[in-house]
């Protein structure tokens, strides 16, 4: 089985992301793998495991400082990564056409078996790509998976909706965006991290033709401070909520 | 002119609410602008007389009820809206944030060559939409983002506020007639069964929710805050840290890594206020914490707040707001 994860960099939850004159500041920034895509890469190698001569290959839309974050892909398992580059991408959709650009040329246009995606990225948190992705690649799609059983006929995958779970059938080759949870990712080991210094990372040349569906207009700090009144007694409580602010 | 199509998101034939408002506040705005026309379209089978008697405002609202369409499926409904879309000239798609509208929306965005935006849309002075704004980096930041392309699709989290009330009830319902072939090879990824929580409300659509974090102490601690949701006609809800530990599902985690809620009144009970949590919570009006240290940083983000060790705290609450009720 031929299985492709698309994976992304954000800022780590540590990172103070700056603002400096209305525009963002990333210069104190750490880029690490996106936590979502984690869960995509874990998925991915525990199916080539699972499935002899499977083959796993990351893939990232992104500048060359993601050869790292590739590098964990394939310390992770994968086997082979492609980081596609020499293109600006500012929105999703240009994100989507150019992991379809690469993935239909690295597949000598065919299409993979499975597609593993994280759901969304923590940064931007659009969770548009994996599905403009399916769309463009032209593959049956779930978003936002918990669970996934596969068979050489067939894949069942079960994704919770707003008070329920939906259960669903499909035919490869599919495209799935992964929930937290789907799995526990497996931690690098050095013998893992030195065996992945064997393994390649292809440099796909792209540029992109295509202009952004979005563009960002402005950015601007949030102030969450809110000032909190103390109250010492619950009866008090109840009171300030049901009756001086009608919640009750 | 300017035409709007609201997806109106059903489920085993009842409309969410979340739909309901969108069109509701989209009907508003059509009330103050008279070149602003609002349609709807609702796939699967519904009800109609009955949600006529739910909806106020002016428009079509076309209605694919074929029963092969009543369990979502992401060809098909993707389908039908896009056909519409192209046939009637619209200009913009509107849905509720959504399960459903996050994996048809992006689908929609290629097929019809839309930009898709989502969070609060705005809207200028002519009642024509130009973009949205929401919050990005774990809500520190808030971003404004411009449509490129002359058709929109909009993901609605939240409206900015408006004072008009609807009185109007002008709907014409129009069958669709699909030209989808209704084939196996095209039905793929199908639903092959859903299963419903008896009687739960759903997080993100909850006006009260009761959260509570490592400092509840235990699972069992838990029931005090399910107590206390049902008292008030609220849902429970967690922190990352007690999911992770096993003490709550994962369906009631709330922040940047479980669900973003909007709920009217939010309670957050020993959970210390990690930014990723408050990025889930930032749209709640009013927000009450109930946290034994005083340093904690949820209380730079609660209106409200209580010091104590939450097992303490929560009885008292309890009965005080049983008295509350027993006397209105």
């Amino acid at each position: 089985m031929n299985i492709a994860v698309c994976v992304c960099q954000v800022p780590d939850t540590a990172s103070v992301i700056g603002f400096v004159d209305g525009t963002r500041d990333l210069s104190r920034v750490n880029e690490v793998m996106n936590p979502y895509d984690e869960y995509a890469l874990e998925e991915a190698v525990r199916l080539k495991e699972r499935f002899s001569g499977s083959v796993v290959t990351a893939f990232s839309v992104a500048p060359p400082s993601a050869k790292e974050m590739l590098r964990k892909a394939l310390a992770m398992g994968a086997d082979r990564a492609v980081l596609v580059s020499g293109t600006e991408v500012s929105d999703p959709y240009q994100t989507a056409l150019a992991l379809s650009r690469s993935l239909s040329s690295y597949y000598a246009n065919t299409l993979p078996d499975l597609v593993f995606c994280g759901k969304q990225s923590t940064d931007f948190q659009s969770a548009q790509v994996p599905l403009m992705l399916a769309e463009l690649l032209g593959m049956g799609a779930v978003a936002g998976i918990r669970s996934l059983s596969t068979s050489a006929e067939g894949l069942r995958a079960e994704r919770e909706i707003e008070g329920g779970v939906e259960s669903y059938d499909l035919h490869y080759p599919a495209l799935f965006s992964v929930e937290k949870g789907l799995n526990i990712p497996r931690k690098t080991t050095i013998k893992s991290v030195i065996e992945a210094r064997k393994k390649t990372i292809d440099i796909f040349p792209l540029s992109l033709d295509a202009t952004p569906f979005v563009v960002m207009k402005t950015i601007t700090p949030l102030e969450r401070k809110k000032k909190c009144q103390f109250v010492l007694d619950e009866k008090e409580l109840i009171r300030l909520l049901g009756e001086e602010r009608n919640l009750l | 002119m300017k035409k709007y199509l609201v997806f109106l998101e059903q489920r085993d034939g009842i409309v969410k609410n979340t739909s309901l408002e969108l069109w509701h506040k989209l009907q508003e705005l059509a009330a103050l602008h008279h070149n602003i026309v609002v349609c709807g379209i609702l796939v699967g089978g519904v009800n109609l007389q009955q949600l006529a008697a739910e909806l106020f405002g002016k428009g079509v609202i076309y209605h694919a009820g074929d029963e092969r369409l009543m369990l979502y499926n992401s060809a098909y409904y993707a389908q039908i809206v896009a056909e519409l879309f192209q046939r009637e000239a619209f200009q913009a798609l509107f849905f509720a944030d959504t399960i459903l509208s996050r994996e048809l929306a992006p689908k929609l965005s290629v097929l019809l060559h839309a930009s898709l935006l989502s969070g609060t849309p705005i809207f200028d002075g002519a009642g024509v939409d130009c973009g949205s704004v929401r919050p990005v980096y774990s809500a520190s930041a808030a971003v404004s983002f411009q449509p490129e392309r002359s058709t929109r699709i909009y993901t609605v989290t939240s409206f900015l506020k408006s004072e008009n009330t609807l009185s109007t009830r002008h709907i014409e319902f129009k069958a669709l007639e699909p030209h989808c072939f209704f084939d196996v090879d095209n039905s793929f990824p199908f639903i092959r069964r859903v299963v419903m929580l008896e009687g739960v409300q759903d997080l993100t659509e909850a006006a009260i929710i009761v959260g509570g974090g490592r400092g509840v102490g235990s699972p069992e601690g838990f029931v005090l805050l399910e107590q206390l949701a049902l008292l008030l006609g609220g849902v429970p809800g967690a922190s990352r840290a007690v999911v992770d530990e096993g003490w709550r599902p994962h369906s009631e985690q709330i922040g940047q890594t479980g669900r973003m809620v909007t709920p009217l009144l939010y309670f957050a009970c020993g959970i210390s206020g990690s930014v990723q949590h408050l990025a889930g919570i930032g749209s709640a009006t009013t927000i009450v914490a109930i946290n034994s240290d005083p340093h904690a940083p949820i209380f730079d983000s609660a209106d409200f707040g209580i010091i104590g060790d939450v097992s303490l705290v929560l009885p008292k609450l309890i009965a005080a707001l049983q008295d509350f009720l027993k006397k209105k």
